[in-house]
């Protein structure tokens, strides 16, 4: 009984998506008049008279059609068709265009359709769709067969004079200008003789921003402070200052153990520490690591960078330095 | 004679005295405050060059930029989109590596407060297989002299290189679900169970292919009692999702779209902002799309669900039903004590 009314309840054929659906555009330059290359497989066994295909900037069927900024479909022409075949355009208009025949039953394997004449979207940050449907009547009404999207994007060309270009603004010292015009052009710091009984310390600025929409990163690159073969170990996770013990770390906040560093200066939150350089009094240093990042535009922003250098009583006499790079670049 | 001769002399030893006295230009006298381009994308077809232009600022007012460039190659750090340069000289070139393609000048000198456009290309060869290539120009300024600490800044930009024609593209669903971001001690990731109202939905996709992708879709968001929302664009920004990446897009549940002045060119930025979920257990759906000009569209359907529930509706809820089980508890005493409650008969032992 129960099975009786379960093959009675689902529907004969329910509507499936189209197969191997493709788009090619023959030039993905904006605003450009090309053709598009539109390519699916019907599935479901029933006999096809019309295809819809609405251009939207989002390619979820049951959504709202926004369309894309800049295309015009309204001069295409279906200038070739292979698989199912004998379509003509009967209706279109900016963002639509049907094709129809008289219905017929699909066979098996890809149809391809070319339309020419396409005018492709303007805007290269946003992607578009197409949305399929096929109909058994000829104008796209009634129920649909089977649905379905394709995708593409217009690519940007080299240069667009027209646009703000992405920037990336980035400059370090001992001390910077929170707008990078200027800094004390003072590249390394002499932080005094190493006793067990007390920490150096020292700071350096940078200064960065970004309106890419990617956001940036700073790493910070090189080797812990050595003299030869001899090195003070750098802390690989964040630790307190500890006097007498081979240490050397950095992080971006204000310290009080010991008293060195200021929080990140600038109003937009965007940009922040690290993980690991953003506590205070404890110190990290890994070279490679990321020390600062946004994810998204970030106007300018001031890191202070604070490095603390410990040495145990035993240490072989001589001059300890390293250069640390910091590389700032964006993100993808 | 003797007089010119002995004057001659003066005058060298004058001009060699001070040649040792002024103390040798260090790079400390030079700019490290540069305005990069930070990424690049170009799509070249097979035995197709193309000419672009770097252009370098120096934004200090006194010093000049002397920067020397190099390209290297980088991958993915995490699972979001930093770059992990590949410093090392002795690196091996990775499979998608644009090195041999890309050519930039080998130094570049900036005056103060001025701008340095430089010339560089692309040159894909005949019979390159489609896909994706990127590497980074890496802009390094000098390094410097002297201390136990010497600082040096370097700028990056991104380059990415797509060939047209067959490619493998091969996007796996890892990850799906409510997101919280990092702040302070509270590591990011994915939750179930959220006491706070959770900003953003994330997934995290897995690229076996040999092509950068960027999918796009949405998601519907669903509570219990059938409010929805909809994530219009699962990825605002164009991120991507590196060849061997798995990646993490984030999407905002709520994007605050703000213009902002950047060097006095006004630029769009989008944050999270308050969700303004209510509490109780949601439902989501995520529809994704992916696939190169020419190639397949691929489609990725997921479903997830998660629960909000701050402290303060878990304590709301544990006050009511502690007064729902006293209302309980008073109507049972009173039941029972009007009908006089069950009668328990005592047993009598009978001694033999």
């Amino acid at each position: 009984m129960l099975l009786a009314v379960f093959v009675f309840v689902v529907p004969a054929a329910a509507d499936m998506r189209f197969q191997d659906r493709g788009l090619y555009m023959n030039s993905t330059e904006p605003g450009a008049t090309t053709f598009y290359d539109v390519s699916f497989r019907y599935m479901s066994p029933q006999p096809v008279g019309s295809v819809d295909m609405l251009f939207c900037d989002d390619p979820i069927p049951y959504r709202p059609c926004v369309k894309p900024a800049g295309l015009d479909v309204s001069d295409a022409t279906l200038t070739g068709q292979s698989g199912e075949t004998g379509f003509t355009i009967s209706n279109k208009s900016s963002n639509r265009i049907v094709l129809t025949r008289a219905p017929s039953m699909i066979g098996s394997g890809n149809s391809t359709y070319r339309l020419s004449g396409i005018k492709n979207p303007t805007d290269t940050n946003k992607s578009f769709s197409i949305r399929l449907r096929s109909h058994t009547s000829l104008n796209a009404s009634g129920p649909q067969i089977d649905f379905g999207s394709v995708k593409g994007q217009v690519a940007q060309g080299i240069v667009l004079q027209t646009q703000v270009p992405p920037m990336l603004i980035f400059c370090m010292a001992e001390e910077v200008e929170y707008s990078c015009s200027g800094t004390n052009e003072e590249y390394y710091s002499d932080m005094g003789t190493l006793s067990p009984q007390s920490t150096l310390t020292a700071q350096s600025q940078m200064a960065v921003g970004t309106n890419a929409s990617g956001g940036f990163a700073v790493t910070a690159n090189g080797g812990p402070p050595s003299a030869g073969t001899n090195v003070i170990n750098a802390l690989g996770t964040p630790t307190a200052s500890v006097p007498g013990t081979n240490q050397f770390g950095i992080n971006l906040v204000d310290n009080t153990a010991p008293n060195v560093g200021f929080d990140p200066e600038g109003e937009y939150a965007n940009a922040i520490a690290a993980e690991g350089y953003d506590v205070p009094d404890k110190y990290k240093y890994r070279s490679g690591d990321v020390v600062a990042y946004s994810s998204n535009v970030s106007l300018m922003k001031k890191f202070t960078v604070s490095y603390v250098l410990n040495s145990r009583a035993d240490i072989k006499p001589g001059v300890y330095s390293t250069t640390i790079t910091y590389i700032a670049s964006g993100r993808f | 004679m003797n007089r010119f001769k002995s004057i001659v002399l003066a005058v060298a030893a004058a001009l060699v005295a001070t040649a040792y006295a002024v103390p040798a230009p260090t790079t400390s006298a030079a700019s490290a405050s540069l305005s990069i381009v930070p990424n690049k994308k170009y799509t070249i077809e097979p035995g197709r060059t193309i000419n672009d232009k770097l252009t370098i600022r120096n934004l200090d007012a006194e010093q000049p930029l002397e920067l020397t460039l190099r390209v290297v190659d980088f991958t993915f750090t995490d699972d979001g989109g930093t770059p992990k340069l590949l410093l090392d000289e002795n690196e091996p070139q990775t499979t998608w590596s644009l090195k041999p393609y890309l050519n930039v000048p080998q130094t570049v000198s900036v005056p103060p407060r001025e701008s340095q456009t430089v010339d560089m290309s692309v040159a894909m060869p005949q019979g390159i297989g489609g896909g994706s290539y990127y590497s980074a120009i890496v802009y390094s300024s000098g390094a410097p002299d002297g201390g136990n600490v010497g600082l040096s800044a370097s700028g990056v930009t991104l380059a990415f290189v797509q060939v047209p024609g067959d490619v493998k593209e091969d996007l796996k669903l890892e990850k799906f679900g409510a997101y919280q971001q990092a702040s302070g001690d509270n590591a990011g990731g994915y939750k179930y169970f959220n006491t706070n109202a959770p900003k953003s939905l994330a997934f995290t996709l897995k690229n076996s292919g040999n092509v950068v992708e960027a999918p796009v879709g949405s998601i519907s968001l669903k509570h219990m009692f059938g409010r929805e929302q909809i994530i219009n664009d699962v990825n605002p920004n164009g991120s991507l999702a590196l060849i061997g990446q798995s990646r993490t897009f984030v999407s905002c549940i709520k994007l605050k779209e703000q213009e902002v002045d950047f060097e006095g060119q006004q630029t769009q930025t989008k944050t999270c902002d308050d969700s303004g979920l209510w509490p109780g257990y949601y439902s989501a759906k995520l529809n994704l799309f992916y696939g190169q000009n020419g190639n397949r569209t691929q489609e990725i359907n997921s479903d997830a669900s998660f629960w909000y529930l701050p402290i303060w509706f878990i304590l709301v809820l544990l006050a009511l039903l502690s007064v729902v089980a006293f209302f309980i508890w008073r109507l049972v005493n009173k039941v029972q004590g009007k009908f006089g409650g069950p009668k328990v008969k005592k047993k009598s032992s009978r001694r033999r």
